[in-house]
Parts: C-alpha cells; structure tokens; sequence
C-alpha cells in the first residue's frame, strides 16, 4: 500500500473531505496518524488575530485618502471628445458640401458648354471667319500694294494682278456677306468699296494700259482703300481678343 | 453589495470622488484584516490599507464590471502587502529565531510582557510562531495566510499573488513544512 506523504496530506487537510486521500485515511492508519499530527500542527498554527477596528475605521481610512485622490474628468474628456467629434463631423460636413458644389459647378459648366457648343456654334465659326478675313485683307494688301507700284507696260506683273483679284472677289463677297450677317456695317462698308476694283481688276485683259491702271491707281486712292485695309487688319487682333473674352463657358 | 460597488465606480468615474469614500469604508476593515494577517504589524497593515485603495482608485478605470470591487481590491491590497515584507525583508538585516545563531544572522525575540525570571508559556508561543512566520519567504507567508487564515483556493492565492496555481499550491506547502519544522519543538512543551 502507498501512504499517503506530506504534500497529499496538507492538500487533504486544505481540500475537501471526499476523494481518494478520504478513503485512503480510512484504511490506513499510519496515515491517519500522520494526518491527526498535521491537524495538530496547524490548528496550533494561529496568528495573532488582528487588532479589532471599529466602524468608524473605514471613515479614517478615506478622509486620509480623499486629499490624494484627484477627480476623474471623464466626463469632461467625454465631452471634449464630444466636441471634437462634432468639430470632425462639421468640418466633414463643409468639406462635402465644397466638393459637391464643386462637382455640381463643374457638371452644370459642362452641361452649359455643351448646350452652347450645340446650340450656338458661332463662336467657333466665328473664329474661322475671322481667320479668313484675316487672310483676305492680308492678300488684299498686299493686291493694292502692287497695284500702286504697277507699271502698265509690264504684261508679266498685270496678269498676276488679275489673277489675285478673281480669287479674292470670291473671298472678298463672302467676308462681306458675313460681316453684313453679323451686323458690322464698318467691315460691310470697306469691303463693299474694295468689291467694284477687285471686279475691274478681275475683268481686265492681259494688256492693261495705262490710262486704266491709273484709273484704277486713281480709284485705289480716292477710296482711301489700301489705308483702310490696313486699318481693318490692324483690327483683327482686338476683334479676336474680343471673342476670346466674350462669356462662352469656360471651365474653371 | 456587488451592485452598489459597481454603481459608486461608476459615479467616481462620472467625477463623483465622493462616492470612492463609500467604497473604503465598505471594505476597509476586510482589507486591513488580510494586510496585518500577512504583514505582521498593525503599522504596516494600515499603510496597506491606505496604498491598496490609492492604487485602486488610480486603477479603476481597469476595472472589469463583470468582477467584484470586493475581490479586485483584495488582490490589490494582497500585492501591497507583499511588496510591503518583500521590501521589509530585504531591508532587514536580521530574522528572529527561536535560538541566537549570529552565523545565520538570526535574533531571539524577547517577550517583554515576561519577568525576568520567569517567561510566560504563551507568550513564548506567541514568540515562536511569530518567529515562524518570520520564517517564511514573503510569498510562502502571504500564500499561507491566505489559505491558512482567510480560506481561499489555490486558484484564488495564484490571483492576487500574480503566480500560477500550481505556484501557489507549492507555496502553502512549503509554508506549512517551514512552519511544522519550527513549531516541532512547542509540541514537546505542551
């Protein structure tokens, strides 16, 4: 038979009274000698019993505690944290409502684009007329320079001359047409006085003589017509810096 | 009991300081039991008392609503009192014994309620079973006093000394050996 040793004796002591050890302490009486020697032992194993303390201990004990203890803020930190939520929670909320009035600003500037692009395609027009323009009072310079400098007797520079009116005539009746469209009765006016030299310039054969290169040097002069082309085509620029300021729905 | 702990920490931690004092005197008087019991000493004990609830109170927002006030300060005032004879320990530079043995740097305590001539038997007894105690390594003392004395589990001790079960277990045994060996000599008194 295995007895029982010191260790299985205190846990018995300090356990509960069933389990093997219980039994074992029935049949064995070594083992209960040694267990009633360990019941002696510590029954006699008594400390002192503690000094007795009255109610009122508790009362001592806290108003000695109470100076050192610090207030918890947690409410406070509760409500700071509170208000930096709601701090968070606006500040979100402006930055929504910024980015959506800016999607919606972008969306309703496209939108308006598109509506004027469909709608209205002048501007676009606009600025291929005046390309055009620009180009035909170029030439047309360049036409009334010549003729100014011509000399009848030379055929070679008469029939170039011809040539350069036909196809300006062409391009002379629509820029007028379009500025008459347009309503711009200074550019309808100077190119409507251009229009009668371009058509006899156009109409002459390869001899031009002198008499009616004068005559058309002559009328050149009396219209003022190579000054005020200049003055047209010093014009394009502010013309085309107008469309450009004109409001046609730029994106930002 | 349990109810009305949970609804002061809950006021004290709503910034109600007040309500702490409900809780100290509630378990003031258990605390103190428990810090003599493994100090030894009054003086010690109270110190005990006061450092557990300030460490509680400090710590209370650790505190888990589903334990009790009770046996959460309990622990705390249990490690207190530990560290309190661990460091009462390692200041000291003599133990008590029953016999003077300068080589172990041991002291016999007089019992001072004892005439020169003739020494009370039960104050004697109390001597000895102090000096056993005193015998006793801090954990092996508090593991003891806690199971000798308050009645806890071993599951219990191994809580509030912050050591496994098996740890505790084997502290109470030790204990209680240490104790038997010094105690051996008061049984052929008796």
């Amino acid at each position: 038979m295995k007895h029982l040793n010191e260790e299985e004796l205190i846990e018995r002591y300090y356990g509960k009274g069933d389990g093997p050890a219980s039994r074992h302490l029935e049949g064995c009486a070594a083992c209960a000698e040694a267990y009633d020697a360990l019941q002696r032992d510590l029954a006699g194993v008594e400390c002192t019993e503690p000094p007795a303390r009255d109610d009122s201990y508790g009362e001592r004990v806290w108003q000695s505690l109470a100076p050192l203890l610090l207030v918890y803020e947690a409410p406070m930190r509760g409500r700071r944290r509170a208000g930096l939520w709601k701090g968070l929670s606006y500040a979100a909320a402006c930055a929504l409502l910024i980015a959506g009035a800016f999607i919606a600003g972008r969306q309703w500037e496209h939108g308006r684009q598109r509506g004027m692009a469909e709608n209205n395609p002048a501007p676009t027009r606009q600025r291929v007329v005046l390309v055009v323009l620009s180009d035909h009072l170029d030439r047309t310079e360049r036409l009334l320079v010549e003729l100014k400098h011509a000399d009848a007797g030379s055929a070679e520079m008469v029939s170039p001359l011809r040539d350069e009116a036909r196809s300006l005539l062409a391009a002379n009746d629509v820029c007028r047409q379009d500025a008459a469209r347009n309503g711009d009765p200074e550019l309808t006016a100077a190119l409507d006085r251009l229009n009668p030299l371009l058509v006899e310039l156009a109409g002459q054969t390869d001899g031009m003589n002198s008499a009616t290169l004068a005559r058309l040097q002559d009328q050149m002069n009396a219209d003022g017509l190579l000054f005020e082309v200049r003055v047209l085509r010093s014009r394009i620029p502010d013309r085309q810096a107008a469309m450009a300021t004109r409001p046609n729905g730029g994106t930002i | 009991m349990g109810k009305n702990d949970h609804a002061a920490i809950r006021a004290i931690l709503c910034g109600d300081k007040e309500a702490y004092g409900e809780l100290v005197m509630r378990h003031s008087r258990s605390l103190f039991r428990a810090a003599f019991r493994i100090t030894g000493n009054e003086a010690d004990a109270e110190d005990v008392v006061q450092e557990a609830f300030l460490r509680g109170y400090r710590r209370l927002e650790s505190f888990e609503s589903r334990s009790e006030f009770g046996t959460w300060i309990y622990r705390i005032a249990v490690r207190c009192a530990l560290d309190r004879i661990n460091g009462r320990k390692t200041g000291e530079s003599s133990r008590v014994a029953e016999e003077a043995d300068p080589e172990r740097d041991e002291v016999q305590v007089a019992d001072r309620t004892a005439g020169p001539d003739r020494i009370l038997l039960s104050g004697e007894i109390a001597a000895m079973r102090e000096a056993a105690m005193q015998s006793l390594t801090p954990t092996e003392r508090a593991a003891f006093v806690l199971r000798h004395m308050e009645g806890h589990s071993s599951e219990e001790i191994a809580a509030a000394l912050g050591i496994a079960p098996n740890a505790a277990k084997q502290a109470v045994f030790r204990a209680v050996q240490k104790l038997r060996l010094r105690l051996a000599p008061l049984k052929v008194r008796t």
